[in-house]
């Protein structure tokens, strides 16, 4: 509430924030008690000893008081203003926040201290250039009236033939005398204005806006015709005088009962007026709620500061973020342009994503086994303009068309292989970021397209591992770290010495330990790791081993770990996606019969599914439920707001803005609720498993998504590892960087490209089918997610789960911490110590010292390497990971 | 001449009061509304210091300008009213306390503030409902005095009128030297891992593993608050910086070093105090103050290295509103006695044996006699826990020296609070924000992995800090002690 004394009526509530806030609470009578003492002392008049009025400008004070018959407390603020007309310039205002919780304003004082002396700053600096203002156009009026009198009083000089002044000559010359006083008082007192202006705006932390100066507002500016020295600016002054068109003033003022006072608004400029009010409606919506949410979170965001190593992972980076943006624009940092809404717009854009696809230069990484290069179109990159330029009703044709293509695709029928595919140091980049040297609009290089629309292709390579990467770029740097496998045998075992060669060279381009430490050790010449993200240094050897000082020794050791299962069972054949069904919900070890569908019979099957989609009579239901949901929140649109704009940025931090955690949390509880298993689901994602959501209605496929997002760890590498919907079909490198998809599923020839390259990944990837209600992914047996997941659980609301879950992930996030950091922990104790050894120590650290069982410590492993990539690797040291797969079988759930 | 000049206000009477180290306190004030005269101060309590930031004519206005406001009061009778001016222009900040009462039999308003300078405003904030609790309470017992005062006659008036002042030094008194003492001895509100057991390369180094784990998992069971005790100010300072760790930067401004020149007295309402035993190794924890505390109090003897608790906090609430209310009754009916003095009332209370149990006085009513009697006041740690268990188990296992515990501390704190909060909005979801009792401890206990006691005890208590009254809400209004509590709990 903004309250003023004024001087006519008293103490008068003016306005209040929100505006409808009044209900049946006395503002008169709050305002009266407020507003009864004036508790900044100020001075205003002719002090002893000097001959002009003097402007005091006073410090605010503060107030807390309430009235407890009300239950009304208020932390007020007190003010003063200046206005030409009032008694003594000074207009006392008062800004107040009433509350009912006395306690809550004790234990935010000094923020809302804070808060208020910024609103208060704005209105007064608004204040004193209206006033300004005010005293130019009254010196205006003032000299006009002095050159009118004095013309009058040259006349009655003139006119005077008797040798003495008449009454009227002398009542001129008193009225003469009169406005030279008053002038020289309103000099005073602009000089004084300007002066503290001056002052103020040098001792100011922030650089206030100043609007444009306009031939229409006089009071415009005036803060900065100062010149440094303090004194009016006279080329300014001169300027706005003609641009004002005096009056004759008299110099009396009128009396206090017939006199208008000035509105608030009119008191302010209105720029400083406007940004008032808003920073007042910002402080009243920040300080809503509850005050133990309120000290939880400034609780929570203090010590989320503290474990920035960590908290990337599943934290709302905005919030905290947002305090040290506003903790620099308190000093003086301006604040910078979003660069990833650039990098958005091309992520957005799928057929400039498939420029990133090129892989006509890869090769084989692994010497041993030979690859059949061939070239082809790639229908994946270009199937949208296929889709576009082809004419609907030729779309027999495009079917035909596809499946020649699809037939020839020689990785569909590769079930009988592993493929290792990874990302290399360039083709991420086109993608996400847009450079100069590689400028990614296709149509402006058609040369490029047409390159980047060849792709290799293999055709014989069973019961092998595939690394693949652009020939220019096969720098081991870019293969040494990488993100772990989501995916992990049942049974490791490692006694194929081949294949654990094989293993080693996919996971890392050397060909030998030696050339692996030698590499490690120029990288570690080259790129010194700094720990700049810690506040003290962080003993790097914890994570990555303390006898040695190089920390890529690690790394062997992780990749023998995560792909000890790779070795010995063999892959699992892929189902199509569309097959699942009930039956299939059993592990796929020895069942193949379904998978050697070409990629007509999977379209046609599809198809065939697709006209009976169950989906459709659920549709009603689900749109109520979205209807409901959207109900939660009238003033926002929670679908429609979802959705990411193509030119809004969808990094992680803006992935649960604001209060969407509570609608995120109610989609989570209903998942659980209704998908029996919402645990595996939850497994893939923790584990680092890519979760497709397959559907036909966008809607339902959203909401999953949606009710998902949670479970979803960031890479901390500023891309947003959530799609909720994709029209194209996946590419390897989009499994890198998304980890949660929303795929639509539809019949035509683009739908059936999408299908296809699901089939493609499908061992590599789990996938919901939000239509058929079922989910194929590895199986999962622990703990954690029972407690995070129970489908029993008795929370009523989603925003309570959303807490429930977010604290059971941060109690992960500090174990997978734990354990990336624990002493001695990873690497061996002496050289005598195997790798076998190290790995049972890690075990039992995991199972002992962390109660983790079963698959729960994957998912901690999975974390603590992202922590470790996170710590070592930040985006801004140019490195680049590499996609891992390892296999697992898979099981078919359905509810 | 003379008698036609209006006579001269007399001054207002002046107490100062001599203080180890230095007071961040200007003053203390009394003042009264005077139908007449309007807002009139009756007293002041000053530091004695050669050094006076406010001469006695601008305390007496600020003290006047507190009171100005006041004609327009209407508040309940009984209740104390708390204003708290930041006054830039005159650089000081006041906290006043209105209310109401009987004196020389007017009724009037009165008002007992504290002045102290704008400088210390951050550190007055974390004190500030330590000192409103203290002053609230002087009041309460003041005005009983100022009651009693109408009911008598002639010359007895002036007298006790004078002993109303006479109260309010003996009170006032502790509450400046607390300010002192906090002044130079209180926790910074950053404190250093290295300085604590924590930073010890191994876990029992300092002192053995289950005393650590009962400490820091008892003074979280009791919201935070703690007194240790020992002969030794080092050993007695670190584990007190220890148990900061797990307060919040205010809660560790609100907590006090033990001063190995000398021992202080306990101060209720502290966070985390230090205090030294004396020559015979021993301490004198008084029973009143304990019991007014604002939450229960663990209590660790470093020297023995034991941990004993009082009980949990809506009981110790719950027991503490009794107290002060027959105190107050106790107090009316011998203020009624001309033959009792005033300092005796107050101050005989203050005995507490070392070995933990209870010196009942004379003074407490028959019926809460019994029942203090037969209860000790500190009980061993019943309810183990897994939360600092397992955070002990692991920090240990991170490199010393470094970062890395202080992350993984923070880690832990952000899981206690982030449990607290989801406590707290599980049984407001299930009681539609306080409209409905709450039933179901067992499902919240399932639903949120609080099956073990001692997690339950350490999240609740960390919920009752930041919504007070929880608690008792969900036992409602009938009063259970811990074990009728436990059975409670168990039934469920």
């Amino acid at each position: 509430m903004i309250s003023e004394f004024s001087e006519q009526v008293g103490p008068q509530p003016l306005l209040t924030v929100p505006d409808h806030a009044r209900l049946n609470f006395d503002l008169n009578y709050f305002s009266l008690r407020i507003m009864s003492v004036d508790y900044q002392a100020s001075f205003v008049g002719h002090p002893p000893g000097t001959g002009y009025p003097k402007l005091n400008f006073v410090e605010d004070s503060k107030v807390v008081l309430g009235d407890s018959k009300e239950g009304a407390f208020a932390y007020v603020h007190h003010l003063t203003l200046y206005d030409l007309e009032a008694r003594g310039f000074v207009r006392p205002f008062c800004m107040a926040y009433i509350s009912a919780d006395e306690n809550k304003i004790m234990l935010q004082f000094q923020e809302l201290s804070h808060e208020f002396s910024r609103a208060s700053e704005c209105l007064k600096t608004g204040n004193r250039k209206a006033f300004a203002g005010e005293l130019e156009k009254k010196l205006q009026d003032l000299e006009y009236t002095r050159n009118v009198l004095h013309n009058e009083t040259e006349i009655q000089k003139n006119s005077n033939e008797k040798g003495y002044y008449t009454s009227v000559a002398i009542e001129k010359a008193n009225e003469l005398a009169n406005v030279e006083r008053c002038i020289i008082e309103h000099q005073d007192l602009l000089m004084q204005v300007r002066t503290y202006s001056h002052k103020k705006s040098r001792e100011a932390s922030y650089v206030s806006y100043e609007p444009d100066c306009d031939a229409e507002q006089p009071e415009v500016g005036l803060e900065q015709s100062l010149d440094p020295g303090g004194l009016p600016a006279k080329a300014n002054w001169s300027n706005r005088r003609s641009t004002y068109t005096p009056k004759f003033t008299r110099a009396k003022s009128a009396k206090c009962f017939e006199k208008k006072l000035k509105t608030l608004e009119e008191l302010c400029d209105v720029y400083f007026f406007t940004q008032t009010l808003e920073q007042l409606g910002n402080l009243e919506k920040s300080f809503r709620g509850d005050v133990c949410y309120l000290l939880t979170r400034q609780i929570e965001m203090k010590l989320l500061q503290q474990q920035r190593i960590t908290s990337f992972l599943f934290e709302d980076c905005v919030a905290f973020s947002d305090e040290e943006q506003t903790e620099k624009q308190r000093h003086g940092y301006k604040p910078l342009p979003s660069h990833n809404i650039l990098s958005q717009n091309v992520v957005e854009d799928p057929c400039e994503s498939n420029v990133a696809a090129s892989f006509e230069s890869y090769k084989s990484c692994v010497e041993s086994v030979p690859i059949k290069m061939e070239q082809q179109v790639n229908i994946e990159s270009c199937h949208q303009a296929v889709a576009d330029s082809i004419p609907c009703k030729n779309l027999q044709a495009t079917l035909d068309l596809l499946d020649i293509e699809g037939k020839e695709k020689g990785s569909i029928s590769s079930g009988e292989s592993i493929e290792v595919l990874g990302t290399e140091k360039s083709w991420p980049n086109p993608i996400f970021a847009k450079s100069e040297s590689q400028p990614s609009l296709q149509c402006q290089y058609p040369e490029v397209v047409k390159r980047k629309l060849v792709v290799t292709k293999r055709t014989n390579s069973e019961d092998s591992i595939e690394v693949l990467c652009t020939t220019e770029s096969l720098i081991p740097e870019d293969l040494k770290a990488s993100y772990p496998s989501a995916i992990y045998e049942e049974e490791p075992a490692v006694n194929n010495v081949e294949e654990c060669g094989l293993r080693a060279d996919a996971m890392q381009p050397f060909t030998s330990p030696q050339d692996a430490n030698e590499f490690s050790n120029t990288n570690i010449i080259s790129n010194p790791v700094t720990l700049s993200n810690l506040p003290e240094p962080v003993d790097s050897s914890c994570c990555t081993g303390k006898e040695s000082p190089i920390f890529t020794e690690s790394r062997p050791t992780l990749v023998t770990e995560y792909s000890d299962g790779i070795i010995n069972v063999p892959p699992q054949r892929s189902k199509s996606v569309d097959k699942i069904s009930p039956g299939d919900s059993v592990t796929q070890g020895g069942e193949n019969g379904l998978t050697n569908l070409t990629a007509d019979q999977v379209l046609t099957s599809c198809e065939r599914e697709d006209s009976n989609l169950p989906g459709n009579g659920e549709s009603g239901q689900l749109l109520l439920e979205d209807y409901l949901d959207s109900m939660s929140y009238i003033s926002t649109s929670w679908c429609s707001d979802r959705t990411p704009s193509p030119a809004l940025p969808t990094s992680p931090a803006k992935r649960l803005p604001g209060k969407r955690k509570k609608q995120c949390g109610k989609n989570a509880l209903w998942f659980i609720r209704q998908y029996s298993f919402a645990q595996q689901a939850i497994f893939s994602l923790l584990s680092g498993r890519t979760l497709v959501v397959v559907g036909e209605q966008e809607g339902k496929v959203k909401k999953l998504i949606h009710a998902l997002s949670m479970f979803v760890p960031n890479s901390g590498r500023g891309e947003d590892p959530i799609k909720q919907w994709v029209t194209f079909p996946l590419h390897i490198h989009h499994l890198q960087t998304w980890k949660l998809i929303g795929v639509q599923r539809i019949v035509s020839p683009v739908g059936s490209s999408v299908l296809h390259s699901l089939n493609r990944y499908s061992r590599y990837i789990s996938i919901l089918d939000s239509d058929n209600k079922s989910l194929r992914c590895p199986p999962y047996r622990g703990l954690l997610i029972t407690r995070m997941a129970d489908h029993r659980t008795q929370i009523k609301r989603g925003s309570t789960y959303y807490m429930h879950v977010n604290n059971l992930l941060t109690r992960v996030c500090s174990k997978a911490f734990l354990y990336t950091f624990c002493h001695h922990l990873h690497l061996p104790i002496d050289g005598r110590e195997s790798e076998e050894s190290v790995a049972c120590r890690r075990l039992n650290f995991l199972k002992h010292h962390l109660g983790l069982m079963n698959d729960d410590g994957k998912i901690v492993q999975y974390l603590a390497e992202l922590i470790k990539l996170h710590y070592l690797h930040e985006p801004a040291k140019g490195l680049n990971q590499v996609l891992r797969f390892a296999y697992v079988s898979s099981i078919v759930c359905k509810i | 001449m003379s008698s036609s000049c209006p006579p001269q206000s007399p001054a207002v009477a002046k107490t100062e009061i001599l203080l180890d180290g230095e007071s961040p306190l200007v003053a203390a004030t009394f003042a009264y509304w005077d139908n007449i005269l309007g807002p009139r101060v009756r007293h002041i309590w000053a530091p004695k210091n050669e050094q006076m930031l406010l001469s006695d004519g601008e305390i007496t206005f600020l003290a006047n300008h507190t009171l100005n406001g006041e004609i327009l009061r209407s508040a309940k009778s009984g209740a104390i009213d708390v204003k708290f001016f930041v006054l830039a222009e005159k650089g000081v900040i006041i906290v006043s306390l209105i209310f109401d009462g009987n004196m020389n039999g007017d009724r009037s308003t009165y008002a007992l503030s504290v002045i102290l300078p704008q400088s210390e405003l951050s550190f007055y904030l974390p004190l500030h409902r330590v000192c409103v609790d203290r002053l609230t309470h002087i009041i309460r017992k003041g005005r009983i005095w100022m009651y009693k005062v109408m009911n008598r006659q002639g010359s007895v008036l002036k007298i006790i009128g004078q002993s109303i002042i006479s109260f309010l030094t003996t009170e006032i008194t502790p509450v400046m030297e607390l300010f002192s003492s906090m002044k130079a001895y209180g926790v910074v509100e950053e404190v250093q891992i290295k300085e604590t057991v924590l930073n010890d390369d191994d876990i029992g180094d300092s002192c053995r593993e289950d005393f650590l784990h009962k400490a820091i998992s008892s003074h979280l069971q009791t919201c935070g608050c703690s007194v240790v005790i020992g002969s030794n100010p080092d050993k007695v300072n670190k584990m007190v910086r220890t148990l900061c760790l797990f307060l919040t930067p205010a809660e560790r401004q609100c907590s006090r070093l033990a001063n190995a020149n000398g021992s202080f007295r306990y101060d209720p309402g502290l966070f985390v105090q230090g205090l030294l035993k004396d020559a015979t190794g021993s301490f004198v924890l008084p029973f009143r103050q304990i019991m007014y505390a604002p939450y229960p109090t663990t209590h660790i003897d470093v020297d023995v290295n034991t941990v004993k608790q009082m009980a949990p906090c809506h009981e110790h609430i719950y027991n503490q509103q009794h107290y002060m209310t027959s105190e107050l009754i106790v107090l009316q009916k011998i203020a009624s006695e001309d033959d009792m003095i005033p300092d005796t009332v107050i101050h005989m209370d203050e005995s507490f044996t070392p070995n933990l149990y209870v010196c009942i006085c004379y003074l407490v009513p028959n019926y809460f006699l019994s029942y203090f009697t037969n209860r000790n006041i500190f009980q061993d740690v019943m309810h183990r826990d897994t939360l600092v268990k397992s955070f002990l188990d692991q920090i240990f296992q991170l490199k010393s020296g470094l970062s890395l515990r202080s992350i993984f501390l923070a880690q832990f704190l952000l899981v206690l609070y982030r449990k607290a909060q989801t406590v707290i909005k599980y049984i407001e979801d299930e009681t539609q924000k306080g409209k409905k009792p709450f039933k179901s401890l067992r499902n919240l206990k399932t639903d949120l992995d609080l099956t073990v006691e001692g997690d339950l005890s350490i999240i609740m208590a960390l919920a009752e800090k930041l919504k007070p009254g929880l608690h008792s809400f969900i036992f409602g209004k009938s009063f259970y002690t811990s074990v009728q509590e436990r059975d409670v709990l168990m039934s469920l």
